[in-house]
């Protein structure tokens, strides 16, 4: 993981290939790995022979040259619960990336990040629309749901989304009232850490204080291993790339935080091919999603207010969190890479992700981001995969070495047909005479 | 260097046919056109043994790995008719013994040759990739040349009606073990699992083995008298 990002800031003329090691592959290595070290500590003798007769290795790839794509479009997926209770209700947006990043993108499955985060907004989702279908639970809140994509590429969905809302729009939820918007990242790994980070500190007496407070409840009350801590970073505008999802929020002005696992939002592991679904630890993933979903809860029926215990249990037995069902969401999400360049509007995830949230969730909308033509914000190109024939190849001088054996082999034998008569005669000497005995 | 492999394998092929038809005399006898029609012959048969191999042989799913004896055994019994073939060729042409022989089996052994190895080594051996089998191809033509001489003798001397009784039991043995010869290769080759440069060597043995016997019971046919 250390090589990764120093491949890509450095620029090549030739491409770089990435494949799964096999035991073919590895001989192939050992092959021409032999052929080139014996070199310096044999005698001149078997240096010769062994030019000659050494294995080569010809690489032969099908593809062609590497063109840009234009009109790549980068989609997004909404969607809503209303809350009860007329208009004017507080809005809270929660929104997790779906694409992954990787120095090959065929090769990146983004289990961790970001598809911890996909799974927990879905789960999410399910939960919370489970809850308001019941009058008596259905809270004044709107919810949104939101998953981006492009985020790896400076977040390219949301800023998007965000725009098309705020300035082109007449009326969205997110004009009026946000309480604050929720942005996952990387919740499934094999520690216990979690970061609530922030742009500007949360105010007292805003909703974004009350959610800070009820994850410190919940985390003390009932999860004492995890180690909760807030992690406060001032948006740099200067930076090529923006830390976090939630600083897109913060530029529009509305009250936004990303919780993560990591602490710092330079973690290689966010970008990484290394990242596969072996590394994603479920029951921490499904610990995390528990302690958002408490938390979300007790902010929304104001529970902390009305006097409930510090460590009362909301999401239990029917509305228990599923583990099977994040694991199996983060199976599927894995099961395809999910690269930014490789999801097109038409691709099965989308499709998939757009069925999946219209089961829970209502209002499910695509929203499309397509380059700038005269000052595109990014730029994709294709011929990512391809496949590569290795054919064993021997030198030239081989092919005259055996053309020279060949012409003795074919010398001996015009010799053996000239003399064939005096064999004859001995085998018929032979044989007659000991047909006399 | 692709073709450069190509005219290795051919030369290591055809080279030992010219050797042969040089060394024989047979341009003497202006053997040409008798050559081709014992090719001609060739053609014919192998196609009748197909046609009977297709008609009368089910083809049954053997499951990979297990070779198929009895199945085996039957198709090499087919190649009988490679005898009778042989048989027919040389009775047409008048002559001398070794004559006939030589013609029948240079014939044979041609057409055989520009069949079953001219396309796998014009496809294969031209290719960028390296692989030893088209060499051990070409050798096999070789030793099929030689197989073939023996085979014809065997045929000639079976077929005289002066042959003494003593001599029938040993050309008959010999005649049946050229036919089977494959069949026996390819079983030993499945039993013992050998590499390939083995059991081209074992077939060279063999074949030696056999055409040393032909020769010796030719002689003493021959000049025994």
């Amino acid at each position: 993981m250390e090589i990764e990002p120093e491949l890509l800031a450095t620029e090549t003329i030739v491409p770089v290939y990435f494949a799964l090691e096999d035991d073919e592959l590895l001989s192939i290595h050992e092959q021409t790995h032999s052929a080139s070290v014996s070199q310096g500590t044999s005698s001149a003798a078997e240096v010769l022979l062994h030019t000659a007769t050494a294995n080569g290795f010809q690489m032969v790839t099908s593809g062609a040259q590497s063109k840009a794509i234009s009109d790549w479009s980068i989609t997004s997926l909404e969607g809503k619960l209303t809350g009860l209770g007329g208009e004017d209700l507080p809005t809270i947006v929660i929104v997790a990336h779906y694409d992954s990043f990787g120095v090959a993108p065929w090769l990146s499955y983004g289990a961790d990040s970001n598809g911890s985060g996909v799974a927990a907004l879905l789960e999410l989702a399910r939960l919370f629309s489970k809850l308001y279908t019941y009058k008596r639970t259905h809270a004044g809140y709107n919810i949104m749901f939101f998953v981006s994509g492009g985020g790896k590429f400076n977040y390219q969905g949301t800023k998007r989304w965000l725009e098309d809302n705020l300035d082109h729009t007449d009326s969205s939820l997110l004009q009026d009232n946000v309480a604050f918007v929720l942005c996952l990242d990387t919740l499934g790994g094999n520690d216990d850490g979690l970061y609530l980070h922030v742009s500007k500190p949360p105010k007292e007496a805003t909703p974004q204080h009350a959610f800070l407070k009820e994850l410190e409840t919940v985390t003390s009350s009932r999860f004492p291993e995890v180690k909760f801590s807030m992690v406060h970073k001032k948006i740099n505008l200067a930076e090529d790339m923006l830390a976090w999802e939630h600083e897109r929020f913060g530029i529009r002005r509305l009250p936004a935080f990303t919780v993560s696992r990591l602490e710092s939002h330079r973690n290689s592991l966010r970008t990484t091919i290394m990242d596969m679904r072996s590394q994603v630890d479920i029951q921490k993933l499904c610990r995390n999603t528990k302690i958002i979903a408490e938390a979300l809860a007790r902010v929304i029926y104001n529970l902390t207010e009305k006097g409930a215990p510090e460590d009362l249990q909301i999401f239990t037995e029917q509305m228990q969190l599923q583990e099977d069902q994040l694991s199996s969401v983060l199976d599927w999400l894995t099961a395809q890479p999910r690269a930014a360049q490789l999801v097109d509007k038409d691709s099965i995830l989308i499709s998939t992700l757009e069925y999946y949230m219209n089961r829970y969730l209502k209002d499910v909308k695509r929203h499309y981001v397509k380059a700038d033509k005269r000052d595109p914000e990014f730029l994709f190109y294709d011929q990512l995969k391809q496949t590569m024939n290795a054919y064993r190849v021997k030198p030239a001088i081989f092919d005259l070495l055996l053309a020279l054996c060949i012409a003795a082999y074919l010398g001996l034998t015009y010799l053996i047909a000239q003399n064939f008569g005096l064999f004859y005669n001995l085998v018929r000497r032979i044989t007659l005479k000991q047909k006399q005995h | 260097m692709t073709l450069l492999q190509l005219g290795n394998c051919v030369a290591l092929a055809y080279s030992p046919l010219l050797i042969a038809y040089r060394r024989s005399s047979l341009s003497e006898y202006n053997a040409f056109w008798r050559c081709v029609q014992a090719g001609a012959t060739y053609l014919f048969v192998q196609l009748c043994k197909m046609l009977f191999l297709a008609t009368f042989f089910p083809t049954w799913d053997a499951s990979v790995g297990v070779y198929d004896f009895v199945g085996e055994f039957m198709k090499s019994t087919v190649d009988l008719a490679d005898l009778v073939g042989l048989h027919l060729v040389m009775s047409r042409n008048a002559g001398k013994g070794d004559y006939k022989i030589m013609v029948a089996a240079m014939g044979w052994a041609t057409a055989e040759l520009v069949m079953s190895r001219c396309i796998p080594l014009w496809v294969g051996a031209r290719g960028i990739e390296f692989d030893w089998k088209y060499i051990q191809i070409s050798f096999d033509s070789n030793i099929s040349l030689i197989h073939y001489i023996a085979m014809a003798a065997l045929v000639w001397m079976f077929s005289r009606y002066d042959l003494p009784k003593h001599y029938r039991l040993p050309v008959a043995a010999l005649l049946g073990l050229s036919v089977y010869k494959a069949f026996l290769m390819e079983s030993a080759i499945n039993i013992f699992a050998v590499g390939s440069w083995t059991a081209l060597l074992v077939k060279a043995l063999v074949t030696g083995g056999v055409s040393l016997s032909t020769l010796l019971l030719y002689i003493s046919l021959v000049h025994g008298n």
